[in-house]
């Protein structure tokens, strides 16, 4: 019987891949049919109703202390007050005034820039936290027990805390003018460290970095680590690893956190106020001071563009990612 | 796709729908996902009671589907369910005379096994001394009577399984059904338990229906198999008429181990057919139930193990063989899987153990293999 | 025959075969020394102003509100929160205030453990319904929502119905809004790792919904109700932006309202101090508390058992008894 079968006639037959018998297999096992989904439900058709009973409640809650809040603060900004109460004809008058306040805007630019220093500070301080206990802490207990610890001061009340930015910690006889003074660094106590934009900025790291870190911590827990070594595998250093396989699973959760932050410290009020101590202000104690002075419907207005520019702001950092499906 | 008639082979029982007043009947059966997916179609079958029966696929061909809707965990678009004259498809699972094994056992996990067990009992409102008694033997009948106070988490995948079964025998079913019950175990166990859960069922003699992928395990524990493959049923035989007589390709293919040629008649004399490829291999086989005449395709499977290497130099041509190339000599201890290749097509041949050392490292080499003419067999589609 | 396989086998050992034993040294990571000093940082920094604060709380009588530390050290600013006979105390009002916030957070608790968990059990079994999305779309409202405008915006509807707002109907409302997400997300996460078939399995064995539900599924998911119930109450009790405008004076302030207020209406001294770091510690002690009981009760659930040796040690003594299997399920 003819042979061809030195191996020398092998390697002159460019090697190729049997994939005929694979994908063979693989048609046979490909069938996509959907194997039971929801369990049965009693009898078979009732499922909408007692989804919805379920969902009523918490919906018509929200919906009363939520949506229609928001919906009066809306009708309001057109309105106006008098001393009988609403006057509900209907008006572009506070809006016109907020347009032609520059004061206003200036007050909108400060805190949108306070903000995004606190997003941007937030993401590069927290992510190095989030990063240790995520990736290099191996035993699961301590990686909860630490992120525990991490987040305990988050369970406190932030006002203490804000507190505490203010005499004890910044102020003109604070713990850091002293350890300054002690350490020669000055000779004379810096003032403006209390009360300042400073010390608000530092509080809100503070206050909202936690924000940061948790959507952080459980997506880069998620991070596929086999990807990571193969990565290494091929020659990538940390920097390539980090961008190609870190970067890109981690963004759902940057993008959480971004929202998280911006959104709140744009509507801070607390913070501002407290570690301000009213030298500093910002859109939240602007509207508070309108609805102090009785201005119902400006303050509306001030709020209805807070939520527009914070809609918007939602709105373009979503963009980096899609979050419907990573949830 | 072949008419339920037809792929039944002699040993079965038919499955005409008709309803018997014994045992479990599945008449038309269909289930259509929303989305218009079918994800069963028109099954039909009839299980007596003592039979154990077994559904075998690939993923996705209905068989687990089928088997929720015996259970009641799935809602059929049409077609009927009847347990000794009695019509399940209204009832909900419990109040269904029927229960499941679940593939991953779905113990509860804040309850010890004891607990577990007594389940059942408990929401038949069976009195508490009286379930605790029963709960215990059951326990002891599979062999966790000292393990009654621990929780699943602290109790192995075998013996978690075995309390899944203790817990569902224990309310006296009339048919049990497993979906995959192997599937979470070790190999090792898996071989063991198969026999260990024939022989429960043997001793029970109780209605089995159990679902898997495992061509192997099919074979090696049912009284009948039902081959499915995209929702439809192929082909029920016993696993021997299955293993050496498939009905269609799709079983051939999916038992896997089986030579298949495809290509047109050539001569037909009587009950004898020769059915040629385009490697010009030739097979004869027997058939006599085939309407095909000259000229129409056809598609002959042999048996892997019904294959040999012919070392007598047999000339190009002859029937029932075939010159290959080695591909690859696979030992698996007690036999070999010689992988061939022929122009275009693939072809297997099992040898003994005991040829191996002939064969070790032969790759490349062109060899002859040849199979008797009553190890073909003809495919319907 | 199997001679000849056996002889056919190799001899003895191919080079390839031989290990080679090689002493291995652990290279130091140092990203993550260099992390975990970053990390400890972090922990003080985030940590030094509760810190400060009660050092400071622990001044003698001249103490003032900042450094330096005048001493001795001393209780006498902590007893000033409950003793009413002293100088400075402020007992009444701790103890009216933290009546307040006791109350609303525990009744906001328990609202957000109810009304997230059935919100939970509907997403449940319609994760692709189309009204899902706006679903979706609410609770991130409600977690988006600047906590000063849920408030402005209750103010508001009140005052347009022309009610007084009180705290129980409107900041209740208001802080329970914000713990449904939470509660949502959290018992979302023990949905996840739950196992729908134990659902089938009882009903299987005779359950039916009701009783599937009591035995099965509430025992199962109880965690989550309660991490729910904790988030209401932490969220209510440190809660201040939403309370600040839905209160009418007439109630006690609950107590971060009156904390935050206090430096507008009265000379900071120790005692709130003494104040914050009060309620820190409670809620710190709280969250430890939870810590140790979770960590305890894993630990008393015992390791499961190692596979192999029981598993066999356990095929070989006792296997399926067979032979009275057929009495057993005999009818």
């Amino acid at each position: 019987m003819a042979s061809s079968s030195t191996p020398d006639a092998a390697r002159n037959r460019p090697t190729r891949l049997a994939l005929g018998e694979v994908e063979e297999a693989e048609g046979i096992l490909r069938q996509q049919l959907p194997e039971a989904t929801g369990g049965a439900r009693e009898g078979g058709r009732k499922g909408g109703w007692g989804t919805a009973a379920l969902a009523a409640p918490g919906m018509l809650w929200i919906g009363f202390y939520l949506v229609a809040p928001l919906v009066i603060i809306i009708l309001v900004s057109f309105w106006t007050w008098t001393d009988a109460g609403f006057d509900r004809s209907w008006t572009l008058a506070n809006y016109s005034e907020l347009f032609h306040d520059s004061a206003y805007w200036h007050n909108m630019l400060s805190t949108l820039v306070t903000s995004l220093i606190a997003v941007v500070a937030c993401l590069i301080l927290g992510f190095p936290v989030a990063y240790f206990l995520a990736l290099k802490v191996q035993s699961l207990r301590l990686q909860v027990g630490l992120f525990v610890i991490a987040l305990a001061p988050f369970w406190t009340s932030f006002l203490t805390r804000a507190i505490a930015w203010t005499f004890p910690l910044m102020g003109r006889e604070g713990a850091l003018n002293q350890i300054l003074i002690k350490l020669h660094v000055i000779s004379e106590p810096i003032q403006a460290f209390g009360f300042s934009t400073l010390s608000v900025r530092l509080a809100m790291i503070q206050l909202y970095i936690l924000f940061m870190i948790t959507p952080l911590f459980f997506t880069l827990a998620q991070v596929d680590r086999s990807a990571l070594e193969s990565s290494r595998d091929l020659g990538a250093n940390w920097w390539g690893s980090f961008r190609e396989v870190i970067l890109p699973q981690t963004m759902p959760g940057i993008v959480i956190g971004s929202i998280f932050i911006f959104v709140l410290t744009m509507g801070d009020y607390g913070t501002v106020a407290t570690v301000g101590g009213g030298n500093i202000t910002s859109v939240g104690t602007l509207i508070n001071s309108k609805i102090g002075a009785v201005q119902y419907p400006q303050g509306a207005a001030s709020a209805v563009l807070l939520v527009i520019l914070l809609m918007g702001a939602v709105w373009v950092i979503t963009r980096f990612s899609n979050l419907r499906e990573d949830l | 796709m072949v008419d339920q008639e037809e792929a039944h082979t002699e040993g079965a029982a038919t499955a005409a729908p008709s309803v018997t007043h014994s045992g479990l009947d599945l008449i038309g059966l269909t289930k259509v996902f929303p989305g218009g997916t079918a994800a069963v179609a028109d099954v039909n079958l009839h299980v007596d009671h003592g039979e154990y029966v077994v559904l075998l696929g690939p993923s996705g061909c209905g068989k687990t589907t089928t088997l929720r809707m015996i259970g009641g965990h799935e809602y059929p678009t049409e077609g009927d369910i009847v347990l000794d004259g009695q019509s399940l498809v209204d009832l909900p699972p419990h109040k269904r005379p029927t229960t499941t094994v679940f593939q991953h056992f779905a113990l509860f996990p804040h309850r010890t096994s004891l607990q577990n067990v007594e389940f059942g009992l408990k929401m038949h409102g069976v009195g508490k001394e009286e379930r605790r008694k029963l709960a215990l033997e059951a326990l002891d009948m599979v062999g966790l009577a000292g393990y009654k106070d621990r929780k699943p988490g602290a109790l192995s995948g075998g013996q978690q399984q075995r309390v899944a079964l203790a817990r569902v025998l224990v309310t006296k079913p009339k048919a049990l059904l497993l979906d995959e019950p192997l599937g979470d175990l070790d190999r090792l166990l898996q071989l063991r338990m198969r026999v260990e859960l024939r022989n429960l069922q043997r001793e029970l003699g109780l209605m089995f229906i159990h679902v898997t992928h495992n061509q192997e395990e099919a074979l090696s524990m049912a009284d009948r198999i039902v081959v499915m493959n995209e929702a439809r049923i192929q082909q029920v035989a016993d696993p021997l008429t299955v293993a050496t007589k498939p009905a269609t390709e799709i079983v051939a293919r999916f038992m896997g181990d089986n030579n298949i040629i495809r290509g047109k008649v050539v001569e037909r004399e009587g009950d004898r057919l020769v059915v040629e490829d385009d490697e010009h291999i030739r097979a004869s086989v027997i058939a006599p139930n085939a309407r095909h005449a000259v000229g129409d395709p056809a598609m002959v499977s042999v048996r892997a193990a019904a294959v040999t290497v012919d070392e007598t130099g047999s000339a190009p041509g002859t029937l029932n063989s075939a010159e290959c190339e080695i591909v690859f000599v696979e030992f698996l201890g007690d036999l070999v899987k010689l992988h061939l290749m022929t122009g275009g097509e693939r072809m297997l041949a099992k040898v003994n153990a005991q040829e191996y050392p002939s064969l070790r490292g032969r790759e490349g080499e062109r060899i002859r293999i040849s199979w008797k003419e009553e190890d073909g067999q003809l495919l319907d589609a | 025959m199997t001679e000849a396989l056996v002889s056919a086998a190799e001899a003895g050992p191919r080079p390839q075969d031989v290990i080679v034993r090689r002493e291995v040294k652990r290279r130091p990571d140092w990203a993550k020394r260099g992390l975990a000093v970053y990390f400890a940082l972090f922990l003080f920094f985030l940590y030094i102003p509760m810190i400060l604060m009660a050092i400071l709380s622990f001044q003698g009588p001249t103490g003032q509100l900042t450094f330096p530390f005048r001493g001795p050290i001393g209780i006498e600013w902590w007893r000033t929160l409950w003793d009413t006979s002293l100088f400075n105390t402020i007992a009444d009002d701790v103890s009216a205030s933290g009546r307040q916030s006791l109350y609303l957070s525990i009744v906001a608790g328990i609202i957000v453990a109810l009304l997230g968990f059935s919100l939970s059990m509907a997403f449940r079994r319609h994760w692709r319904f189309k009204s899902d999305a706006v679903a979706f779309y609410v609770l991130m409202l409600a977690l988006m929502t600047p906590a000063f405008l849920v408030g402005l915006g209750n103010q508001l509807l009140w005052r347009y119905i022309g009610e007084t707002p009180s705290l129980w109907y409107t900041a209740l409302g208001a802080n329970v809004v914000w713990g449904i997400p939470f509660s949502f997300l959290v018992m979302l996460a023990v949905w996840n790792r739950y196992d729908r078939h134990v659902e089938e399995a009882a009903r299987d064995l005779g359950a039916n919904n009701a009783k599937t539900f009591r035995e099965v599924t509430l025992p199962l998911v109880w965690t989550g109700i309660f991490g729910s119930f904790l988030f209401g109450f932490t969220l209510t009790w440190n809660d201040f932006d939403r309370t600040i405008l839905l209160q009418n004076g007439y109630q006690a302030q609950p107590l971060p309202i009156l904390i935050g207020t206090w430096p507008q209406s009265r000379p900071i001294l120790p005692n709130l101090y003494a104040l914050g770091a009060g309620t820190t510690a409670v809620t710190l002690a709280l969250i430890f508390m939870v810590l140790i009981a979770v960590t305890l009760k894993l630990r008393l659930k015992g390791a499961p058992v190692r596979r192999v040796e029981e598993e066999f040690g356990e095929e070989i003594g006792g296997s399926l008894d067979v032979t009275h299997a057929a009495e057993l399920t005999k009818k």
